[in-house]
C-alpha cells in the first residue's frame, strides 16, 4: 500500500461524525502540523481517531490517511498500513500482563524484521526518551496514570510514524506533564516534526502554545479555530 | 508471543498435573475395584483388560482431561480475552498492526493442544498404575494385569488419545477465546462470556467425542 506522493498525512472530506447528513466534518492536517480538536462528550470528537485508523468506516464522506481511503483497505492491508501511524487510545491501552518496557517494545517486535538486539537497542533509548527507564519493569497497574500515558505514547511513536492520533492524551495529567508528552510525541527521531492530530476536551494555555492549531468540534462540525 | 506459549503451557499442563494425576488414579482405582469385583463373579477376569482400555483410556480419560482443562484454563482464557477487549488492548492491538488472533488466540491454542495432549498421556499412564494397584488388592500378579491390558491395548489408542488431545485442546482455545473476544459492553459481560465459553466448549467435546466413537466404529 504505497502512500501517494504529495498528499496531505490525514484528510476527513465531509464526514457525519454524528451519523447526521447535515453536519459533515471537513479537516486537513499538513505534514508537520500539530492539530487539536477540542471537543465536548459526544460532539463527534471521540470518533475520529477511530476513522483515522480505520477502526471504524465513515457513514459517507471520506477519510484519507497518506492520500489512501483508508475505509477501503482490507482487514490485512490495514493491519499492514497502521504501522506506519502512531496511535494513542484514550486511557492508555497498554497490555496490562506486560511490564511498561514490553508494551513499548510490542510493535518493534511484532511489526517489524529488526533483530532481537536491535529491537533492544530500540527499545532502551524510547525509554530514555520518555523518561521510563526507573519504572520500565513495571506493570501498568503498578504505575501512575502520566507513567502509563508516557509509555503508551512511546509505544506510539516506537515505528518513528510520520503521522501520530492522540486520543485525549490530557486527561488527568498536569500541564506541565501534558506539554512534556506532546514535545515527545510531535518530535521524529530525526529531530523534524511529526504530523500530529489530538483530541481534548479543553486545551491549557501551556499546551495551545504547542499545537499549531485548534478547531472546536461542535455537533459533529469543525466549528472555529479556538488557538 | 512465544513467552505466552510457553505461560499458557505451564499453566495448562504444568499446574493441572497433579490434579490429573489424582482424578486418574481414583477413577481408574474405583472402576477396576469394582469391575473385579463384578467379573470375578462371572469368572470373566480377563475382560478387565477391556472396561481399562475402552472405559478408561479411551473415553473417560479424555473427558476428565479435557473437562479438567476447560475448568482452569478454559475459565482463564475466556476471562482475560475479554478483559482484553474490555481494557481496549485489542482494539490497541489492531492500532499498532498487530492482528490480536495471531498475537492473543494462536500461544494460547498452540498451548492448550500440547498441553491437553501431554495430559491425556499422564492420564493414561497413572489409571494403568492405579488399575494395578487395585487388581494387585486382590492378588493378581503385575505379569497377568499387564498381559490382560495388553491384549486390548493397541498403538491405535495411542494415536487416539493423541489426536483427542489435539481437537479437545483446540476446542478449549478457540470457544473460549470466540466468547472472551464477543464481550461488548463492559466488565459486566465478563463472567457471562466466560460461562458461555465453557459451556459451549463442553458441549463441542461431548459432541466430538461423540463422534470419535462414530468415526472409530
Amino acid at each position: 500500500m504505497p502512500e501517494v506522493a504529495g498528499t496531505p498525512p490525514l484528510v476527513y472530506r465531509d464526514v457525519p461524525l454524528l451519523g447526521r447528513p447535515d453536519r459533515l466534518f471537513n479537516l486537513t492536517l499538513q505534514p508537520g502540523e500539530v492539530v487539536a480538536a477540542v471537543g465536548e462528550e459526544n460532539s463527534g470528537v471521540e470518533v475520529l481517531g477511530d476513522l483515522a485508523l480505520g477502526l471504524v468506516a465513515p457513514a459517507s464522506g471520506a477519510v484519507e490517511v497518506f492520500g489512501l481511503p483508508i475505509a477501503a483497505l482490507s482487514y490485512y492491508d490495514l493491519l499492514v498500513f497502521r504501522r506506519r501511524l502512531g496511535y494513542l487510545p484514550p486511557g492508555d491501552g497498554l497490555l496490562q500482563n506486560l511490564s511498561l518496557r514490553d508494551n513499548v517494545a510490542l510493535p518493534v517486535r511484532f511489526a517489524t524484521d529488526h533483530r532481537l538486539r536491535e529491537v533492544d537497542a530500540k527499545v532502551t533509548q524510547l525509554i530514555e526518551d520518555f523518561r521510563l527507564r526507573a519504572i520500565a519493569g513495571l506493570r501498568p497497574a503498578q504505575a501512575n496514570e502520566e507513567d502509563r500515558r508516557r509509555a503508551a505514547a512511546a509505544r506510539a511513536v516506537a515505528l518513528d510514524p510520520k503521522l501520530v492520533v492522540l486520543e485525549l492524551p490530557f486527561v488527568g495529567l498536569t500541564s506541565r506533564a501534558a506539554m512534556d508528552l506532546l514535545e515527545r510525541v510531535s518530535k521524529n527521531e530525526q529531530g523534524g516534526r511529526r504530523t500530529v492530530l489530538l483530541t481534548s476536551r479543553d486545551l491549557t494555555p501551556s499546551v495551545r502554545g504547542l499545537v499549531s492549531r485548534a478547531v472546536r468540534v461542535v455537533d459533529g462540525v469543525a466549528s472555529e479555530d479556538v488557538k | 508471543m512465544l513467552r505466552v506459549l510457553i505461560n499458557q503451557i505451564r499453566f495448562t499442563a504444568l499446574q493441572a498435573i497433579f490434579l490429573v494425576a489424582f482424578l486418574a488414579a481414583i477413577l481408574a482405582f474405583l472402576v477396576i475395584s469394582q469391575s473385579i469385583r463384578q467379573l470375578g463373579r462371572f469368572g470373566a477376569i480377563d475382560n478387565l483388560g477391556t472396561i481399562m482400555v475402552v472405559a478408561v483410556i479411551r473415553e473417560l480419560g479424555p473427558l476428565l482431561t479435557a473437562l479438567i482443562v476447560v475448568s482452569r484454563s478454559g475459565t482463564a482464557i475466556a476471562a482475560e480475552m475479554a478483559t482484553n477487549r474490555v481494557m481496549g488492548e485489542v482494539t490497541a492491538l489492531e492500532a499498532m498492526g498487530i492482528d490480536p488472533y495471531i498475537y492473543l488466540v494462536l500461544p494460547r491454542m498452540l498451548g492448550a493442544i500440547v498441553s491437553v495432549a501431554t495430559l491425556m498421556v499422564v492420564f493414561d499412564a497413572v489409571a494403568l498404575t492405579s488399575g494395578f494397584v487395585a487388581a494387585a488388592t486382590t492378588g493378581m500378579s503385575l505379569t497377568r494385569y499387564t498381559g490382560i491390558v495388553l491384549k486390548t491395548l493397541s498403538a491405535g489408542d495411542v494415536w487416539l488419545t493423541l489426536v483427542k488431545g489435539i481437537f479437545f485442546g483446540a476446542a478449549v482455545a478457540v470457544f473460549c477465546s470466540y466468547h472472551g473476544l464477543a464481550v461488548k459492553a463492559g466488565p459486566t459481560e465478563i463472567p457471562q462470556a466466560v460461562t458461555r465459553g465453557v459451556v459451549a466448549t463442553i458441549v463441542a467435546i461431548f459432541i466430538m467425542s461423540a463422534l470419535f466413537v462414530v468415526i472409530a466404529t
